[in-house]
């Protein structure tokens, strides 16, 4: 009876995972599942990983971050020269035609470019510097700059500087957006929000020969657990973020591959450092020394992260020396009792509640900051409204993370730990004024050794002050069925479909 | 009392609901006695450990015993569960009691009011009322004494509609009786029956709806071993690690399988005789 039992079951099993091959050999649509929709294809209007990585496939920029994230490398110029006291940008633009089939023009280059700097655009900071265009001819255009900005070349392969089509965004206005055109390799054709999107390959697209897939659906699966269950069940060619405790036994599977790499990501817990004891510089600290983090990557993320000495990502001009906070309980107790606070204080900690990841990660911080006398109270909440909630400062600490779009560190560092900038040092109100004043001087100074120093000084400071807790660098996981190649996910955190192909 | 209490023994259901109860009530209040393990302690050296002799739940991500953590949690589920059914269920007799005995506009006022609660889905406002006031223990019991009073209202606003014409009632008020001592002396002790028989089917439903909105991450906040909570926590390892899943879930159904049957054995022992 048990054998039987078992021929049975592994028939049904053979069945099953026939149909999944044959299904996944005749349909050259990419079936992608993935935890988080995107809000909007406004790329100016947007900030969150969803909505940029799709928008990443379905426009270009003048030049792109390389795929080893170290350089940058020709988009929609095939070439530029950057004039030696970094005010003049020139730009020779490639051939090529929207999804729609008009021509990308230098015009388009300026109006996206202005659009991007208007004060409508959330992303107006990176781009005003810019103050001149000059269009020469139908392939060439000049920027100007009144004063040095640095940062303003490496800012033009960031998604809010997309390429949009002038004429056609002119006459639709925001319902654009709906129907977004671009030069990227693919085009939108559906998207069912919360569930779907459906993407087809640009025919018009610059890159010959690509992509090599017909088209792509981007299922929106939010739990991990069920995104596998698809793959394995041939409904899904490729899953991002896979439970990271699956991915062994996801590996061992016949016909599934898994991939990771850590991106320029950083997770850590926002201090509100307006609110005490979160005030006191030693007592962020003291929070520092007193988690293992070792502890969390081996025991909560299954060993695939590093460890972080600050909420910076480990990119360009990264000190290799600078030190984590090591793992020291008796400094830590120390350092609150020097605070006054020897025995201990209570707090509560904002969690998003659809990351299965931060609720590990917060009941495993809960037991290591209780052994230093701090407790914490987790609260649970909607990862929609998480933003709103600490930007308006009702929060005492919360559990968060940052990537960068770009290879340089100058949009993270002015995101994290300058104040005001951006986000007042991302909402924890924490300010230094050297640390300030670098940033003025680095966003002025040629790129460089020079530059680089006063990257690693900024980056000091800011573990020093401690305005969060910081944790470690996750890794990025996919898996995907063994007959889809090329895929990767870049240090930049989004993933090129146009170099994916399926194996006959 | 006691002739009530002799025939609830004597049903197999009432008998068996009551021992399960029992049963779970001893080994909650022995296991942080006799159990070695900690339901908080973190031990990643041990984590996830199938059922053996030493943890008979085995353990889960963090290495907590699951036996320890599913009987910590079952002082949360029986906690807010009772609070849940009884808070409200005195709530509902009162208000039952007011309508019925006094009538008229009185009556006509607090039974459209249950009217309109009961035209909600009971879990669509549950859901909105913790949803605008945020998760946590305390929100919960106030979403809860909003909504479940009304059943009990309705039954037992019945059953006084009709005791109320009784003989016995009517002599009372020629006795000049107050009306709080005729509602609650008189009244009451023959009008909570079948509210009584009802609270226990509601436990059995509340259980699970406690344990659903803490899965949703609207009841109680980790690391609360509350079994809904638990069950959430074990989604992504119900593979490799069932144990995480199936022993909270054997939990609430030991605990609505418990109330049910005392609830059958209730209704048998208070129903009246003749």
């Amino acid at each position: 009876m048990r054998e039987r039992m078992k021929a049975f079951l592994l028939a049904g099993c053979l069945a099953v995972s026939s149909l999944a091959l044959s299904a996944s050999a005749e349909a050259r649509t990419l079936r992608v599942a993935m935890g988080t929709d995107a809000v909007s294809f406004d790329p100016i209007a947007t900030s969150d990983n969803g909505s940029i990585w799709t928008q990443l496939l379905i426009y270009d920029t003048l030049i792109r971050p390389d795929k080893a994230g170290t350089g940058l490398e020709p988009g929609l110029a095939k070439s530029w020269t950057v004039s030696p006291d970094g005010l003049t940008l020139t730009f020779q633009l490639r051939e090529a035609k929207f999804s729609d089939g008009t021509p990308v023009t230098p015009q388009d280059v300026e109006y996206s470019l202005r659009r991007a700097a208007s004060e409508k655009s959330d992303w107006g900071r990176f781009f005003r510097p810019i103050t001149g265009f000059k269009i020469q001819g139908d392939h060439e255009i000049v920027m100007t700059l009144d004063k040095p900005f640095t940062p303003a070349f490496n800012n033009l392969a960031l998604f809010s500087a997309a390429i949009l089509p002038k004429a056609k965004l002119e006459a639709e206005g925001d319902a654009f957006f709906e129907h977004p055109v671009g030069s990227g390799p693919f085009v939108l054709k559906q998207w069912s929000r919360g569930s779907k999107i459906v993407l087809a390959a640009n025919p018009n697209y610059w890159q010959a020969g690509k992509p090599g897939i017909e088209g792509a659906e981007l299922d929106i699966v939010a739990e991990g657990a069920a995104r596998v269950l698809k793959l394995e069940a041939g409904e899904s060619d490729l899953i991002l973020d896979p439970p990271l405790n699956q991915m062994k036994a996801l590996e061992a599977k016949d016909g599934i591959s898994v991939g990771q790499v850590v991106p320029y990501r950083s997770d850590f817990v926002m201090l509100n450092t307006t609110k005490p004891p979160f005030d006191q510089e030693k007592v962020r600290q003291a929070l520092n020394y007193a988690v293992d983090k070792e502890g969390l990557i081996k025991g909560v993320l299954y060993g695939a992260g590093k460890v972080a000495a600050t909420a910076m990502p480990v990119m360009a001009y990264a000190d290799p020396g600078l030190e984590p906070y090591p793992y020291d309980p008796a400094k830590a107790k120390a350092l609150l009792a020097e605070a006054g606070l020897g025995n201990g204080f209570s707090t509560t900690m904002l969690v998003n509640s659809s990351n299965a990841a931060h609720r590990n990660v917060a009941v495993a911080l809960q037991a290591m900051l209780g052994a230093v006398g701090v407790k914490i109270d987790i609260q649970m909440i909607e990862g929609g409204t998480m933003w709103e909630t600490t930007k308006a400062g009702n929060y005492e600490t919360a559990l968060s993370f940052a990537t960068s779009d770009t290879i340089d560190p100058d949009q993270l560092i002015g995101f994290l730990a300058v104040n005001p900038e951006r986000a007042n040092a991302y909402h924890t109100q924490w300010k230094n004024e050297q640390l300030n004043a670098l940033y003025a001087e680095e966003r002025s100074t040629v790129d460089g050794d020079k530059r680089g120093q006063q990257f690693q000084e900024m980056i000091r400071l800011f573990k020093e002050g401690a305005p969060d807790i910081f944790l470690y660098h996750p890794a990025s996981a996919w898996a995907v069925h063994d007959d889809v190649k090329g895929f990767e996910i870049l240090p930049t955190s989004n993933f090129r479909l146009e170099d994916v192909t399926f194996a006959d | 009392m006691k002739p009530m209490l002799h025939r609830l023994l004597r049903s197999p259901a009432g008998l068996g609901g009551l021992v399960m109860l029992l049963a779970l009530l001893i080994a909650v209040v022995a296991t942080p006695l006799v159990s070695p393990y900690d339901p908080y302690a973190l031990d990643f050296g041990n984590a996830l450990l199938p059922p053996d002799a030493t943890h008979w739940f085995g353990t889960d991500n963090f290495g907590r015993d699951i036996f320890t953590r599913v009987l910590a949690g079952a002082a949360y589920d029986l906690r807010l569960a009772t609070t849940c059914v009884f808070g409200p269920m005195l709530l509902g007799i009162l208000v039952g009691l007011c309508a019925g005995y006094f009538g008229g506009w009185i009556d006509v006022a607090l039974m459209r009011l249950t009217d309109v609660v009961w035209a909600f889905p009971f879990y669509v406002l549950v859901l909105t009322i913790v949803g605008v006031l945020g998760p946590g223990e305390g929100n919960l019991y106030i979403a809860f004494f909003l909504v479940n009073w009304i059943g009990y209202a309705r039954i037992v606003r019945g059953e006084t509609l009709v005791i109320a014409r009784l003989e016995y009632v009517q002599a009372l008020s020629i006795l000049r009786f107050g009306p709080a001592r005729t509602m609650l002396r008189h009244i009451l002790p023959n009008a909570v029956t079948p509210a009584i028989v009802y609270s226990m089917s509601d436990l059995v439903l509340t259980v699970q709806a406690v344990a659903a909105l803490s899965f949703f991450g609207l009841g109680v906040q980790p690391p609360a071993p509350e079994w809904g909570l638990l069950i959430v926590e074990s989604v992504d390892y119900m593979r490799d690690a069932p144990w995480m899943t199936i022993f909270p879930g054997l939990a609430i159904a030991f605990v609505g399988v418990a109330f049910a049957l005392l609830g059958e054995g209730l209704a048998a022992a208070l129903q009246p005789r003749g």
